[in-house]
């Protein structure tokens, strides 16, 4: 029982994009307990558009989340495995040369689709992981020559491991900054691991959650209505102006060594407007900034070499940066 | 002096118990010693009093200025009652006006501020030495103990000033309760009129009855201190131990040394010396190489390694250059020789210090510089300030946070506002509530909080009707300041009367 798609050009209605989202919201966390705060950083990545990569441990349900999310969501899914042999062609596609028309075919890879999820994307060499560069920016894939436009929607939810993990290429700076979000998941609580298990065990598929009972909820065109609605959110001066000296902050902050690009700054005010818009809000105020500047900043920018080598986490030096950087002046 | 006659076992002791000793000594001596100290010090110190009885201060600095003078006395007292010829009070007061003669300008003008007074004004007084005999004197003497008389000094200052401030107090707590309750310790500080001369007056007259009780016992460790310094340097222990042995033996020693005498010589015929038998003869410059060869080894010639700085004039430098230009001026040779000496070791010494604090102000002067640097890398070990310690911030989101910029009324002062102005009216409101929540409740706000942040830390104080409101009054502000949308007029009225139920009651109680 989906809601019906929403045509988007009638006159946008915030409360029920924030209706939309809500009931998104409520879904996903039926599938994935625990984790509220990684469900909400995606859904921001899904209405700004953007493209997530969700880092952590093994089994701690980011291939669920997004096969959840899939699942929820009624338009293309794609799943890649990445691994230390796939090629750059796996994902993007090839020519075929076809013996009956003797000529070549162009056959599309798996990028082509609205949901891409590139499972434990650090498991591939540089080459291949480049091959998304294009489609993540540009929303299009060259292929012999030929720009070939992906449909939109298009978000890519990568997930990987921790680098310090055996067996992983860490992500070039430039493929980094194109994520819009890089969301960690960390262990749920007890009272929230009690209650995953339970449900665990409780299904029939014995070690995972079982997707399946999930409702669709969201039309590709409703994701489209939504990121329409969250980019004519009212933005005062004040709250740009905040996203942008926080962006510009960590280029001078002593304790990181290279500072976000522009992009940070353009990503901290359509992860505020999601948010905004998850929130229910009609405008957007410095708490949706702030509650997304960490995850917007985490991957762009790099610590300083003593700080790294004393273990403090970039996270920790965000945060104080965070605590310094003063609010919005009215 | 017969060191036989010392009331004192004299043997060589460590500085701390020869001190020890000296408060032994004020001790036996203390009637003595203490009531010539005060026929002394005390008529000097009215007289200077009185003479300068408007300004105390300068009476005590006077007074305390002629401590070295007044301690003549008790030395005098001390080193003829250590070899058991006390004087009586009489004759020894009768004595202190000779005792003065000895070099009294200089032991009260450049030598006033020695620390080691107590332990060389025996050189001068009992000695007699001066000029250059006393100054080798002294070096001889201050290889030991030198380090102990400057303790000595610096623990009688201490003690001074605490038995004086000991002796205030003893004072105000004898005071009556009703004089106490009309003074005020303020006020005594505070004043300056003449109504308050005689208390000074009187804790100056504290400091004297202080050093009648210190002074004698001060005296008495520089002394002994002075006493152990020579027993060390004299052996005066042996001596003695000697002198009681010649005592002892003294009318057995012709019997015995004619018994030894006897003892040695008889049995000895072939004490007649025979011509060498096998001894060859020795030419003479045979004898002088061995007599060279002699004098080469210890202990006639000790040789030694030293090394130290020198002008490079080595040989290798003479050899290739005419001897004309390689000797240096002569006033260079004695200035180097100089430097060699110790002539510039002070000097040397003020050096250091000023490198030293070069150093470290250097240190201190790239500490500031990079001050951002260190807060990002070493403060974040630091662990959360406690709430207390953080500052109040005069400003918040750009908005005066001080007391004194907000009206008394500001529900009445946003009420007039709104009619014009909505957006001033709820900006006043917002910033009363951050300043009450700032001032009265202590939130730690900071300057990075955002309303939400803000809205979290009312939470947790729990007040549930300060939480509604604040979260009204958030809720119209974003929509104003963040938004544009006007708040309706009934939030006004609403608004304003929660502020007055909240605040103005509270202001009432």
């Amino acid at each position: 029982m989906s809601d019906s798609p929403v045509d988007v050009s009638t006159p946008l209605d915030i409360g029920r994009a924030t209706q939309l989202a809500q009931a998104l919201r409520t879904e996903l966390r039926k599938a994935v307990i625990g984790q509220d705060a990684v469900i909400d950083d995606v859904l921001t990545a899904l209405i700004a558009g953007g493209h997530v990569l969700l880092e952590g441990v093994p089994g701690l349900g980011k291939t669920l989340l997004v096969r959840a999310l899939a699942r929820c969501f009624d338009g293309d899914f794609a799943r890649i495995q990445f691994t230390p042999d796939l090629m750059p062609s796996d994902v993007t596609g090839h020519a075929v040369y076809d013996l009956h028309t003797e000529q070549f075919k162009l056959r599309k890879g798996p990028l082509f689709t609205h949901l891409l999820l590139a499972d434990e994307i650090n498991r591939a060499p540089a080459k291949t992981q480049a091959a998304l560069l294009e489609a993540m920016q540009e929303r299009q894939v060259t292929l012999e020559g030929e720009a070939l436009p992906i449909g939109q929607p298009f978000i890519v939810l990568a997930t990987q491991n921790p680098i310090e993990q055996e067996g992983t290429y860490p992500l070039p700076e430039a493929e980094l900054d194109r994520f819009m979000l890089k969301v960690r998941m960390d262990y749920p609580d007890a009272q929230q691991e009690l209650e995953m298990v339970r449900e665990v065990t409780r299904s029939a598929r014995a070690d995972m959650l079982d997707v399946q009972p999930l409702r669709t909820v969201l039309q590709a065109e409703d994701v489209l209505m939504l990121q329409q609605v969250a980019s004519e959110l009212a933005l005062d001066e004040q709250v740009l102006d905040y996203a942008v000296r926080l962006a510009r902050t960590t280029r001078t902050w002593p304790g990181l060594a290279l500072g976000a690009g522009p992009r940070a700054s353009i990503a901290l005010v359509r992860g505020a407007r999601a948010r905004a818009l998850l929130r229910g809000g009609e405008f957007v105020i410095p708490d949706d900034i702030k509650s997304c500047a960490l995850a917007v900043l985490r991957h762009r920018v790099r610590i300083a070499p003593e700080l790294d080598i004393e273990g403090l986490e970039v996270d920790q030096v965000l945060a104080q940066l965070l605590d310094q950087v003063p609010a919005p002046r009215q | 002096m017969r060191l036989s006659d010392a009331s004192v076992v004299i043997r060589p002791r460590s500085s701390w118990e020869a001190m020890d000793l000296g408060v032994l000594l004020a001790r036996k001596h203390r009637v003595l010693l203490m009531s010539s100290w005060a026929l002394v010090s005390l008529p000097i110190f009215i007289l200077i009093s009185v003479v300068l009885w408007d300004y105390p201060s300068v009476a005590v600095l006077v007074f305390w200025w002629l401590k070295p003078a007044f301690e003549r006395l008790p030395l005098y007292i001390l080193s003829k009652a250590l070899f058991g010829q006390t004087p009586t009070l009489k004759q020894a007061l009768r004595q202190w006006p000779h005792l003065l003669k000895g070099q009294l300008l200089a032991s009260l003008t450049w030598r006033r501020f020695s620390l080691s007074r107590s332990f060389t004004m025996p050189v001068v007084q009992l000695e007699g030495l001066a000029g250059l005999a006393r100054q080798q004197r002294l070096g001889i003497l201050q290889q030991r103990n030198a380090g102990a008389a400057r303790w000595l000094t610096l623990i009688g200052i201490h003690l001074e000033t605490a038995l004086w401030v000991g002796l205030m107090a003893l004072f105000y707590l004898f005071l009556p309760q009703q004089v106490e309750l009309d003074w005020d310790w303020q006020q005594l500080a505070l004043a300056s009129s003449q109504d308050w001369l005689w208390l000074e007056h009187l804790s100056n007259a504290f400091y004297a009855l202080i050093l009648v009780f210190w002074e004698p016992i001060y005296v008495a460790c520089g002394f002994s201190l002075y006493l152990n310094r020579r027993t060390v340097l004299e052996a005066w222990d042996l001596e003695l131990v000697f002198r009681r042995l010649r005592q002892r033996l003294e009318a057995a020693v012709a019997v015995l040394l004619l018994a030894v005498g006897l003892l040695v010589i008889a049995p000895t015929p072939q004490a007649m010396a025979n011509p060498p038998v096998d001894s060859k003869p020795l030419s003479t410059p045979q004898a002088s190489q061995s007599i060279k060869h002699l004098l080469e080894q210890p202990p006639f010639k000790n040789p030694e390694t030293v090394t130290r700085y020198r002008f490079g004039e080595d040989q290798g430098a003479n050899k290739t250059k005419p001897g004309a230009d390689a000797k240096l001026p002569a006033w260079l040779e004695s200035f180097l020789d100089n430097l060699n000496s110790d002539t510039f070791k002070s000097l040397a010494l003020v050096m250091e210090v000023l490198l030293w604090g070069l150093l470290i102000a250097g240190i201190t002067l790239l500490a500031w510089r990079y001050r951002d640097w260190l807060q990002a890398f070493v403060s974040r070990r630091r662990a959360p300030r406690p709430k207390a310690e953080q500052p109040v911030p005069s400003q918040l989101f750009g908005l005066d946070m001080g007391v004194a910029t907000l009206p008394t009324d500001i529900a009445g002062a946003a009420e007039q506002l709104w009619a014009t102005k909505p957006r001033e009216a709820l900006g006043l409101l917002y910033r009363g509530l951050l300043s009450r929540l700032l001032h009265d409740f202590n939130l730690p706000l900071k300057n990075a909080d955002t309303e939400g942040q803000v809205l979290e830390r009312v939470r947790h104080l729990q007040q549930p009707q300060l939480l509604a409101f604040s979260d009204d009054l958030t809720r119209h502000w974003q929509n104003l300041a963040y938004g544009h949308r006007v708040p309706p007029a009934l939030a006004q009225q609403q608004l304003c009367a929660d502020w007055r139920s909240l605040f103005d009651s509270e202001a009432a109680r």
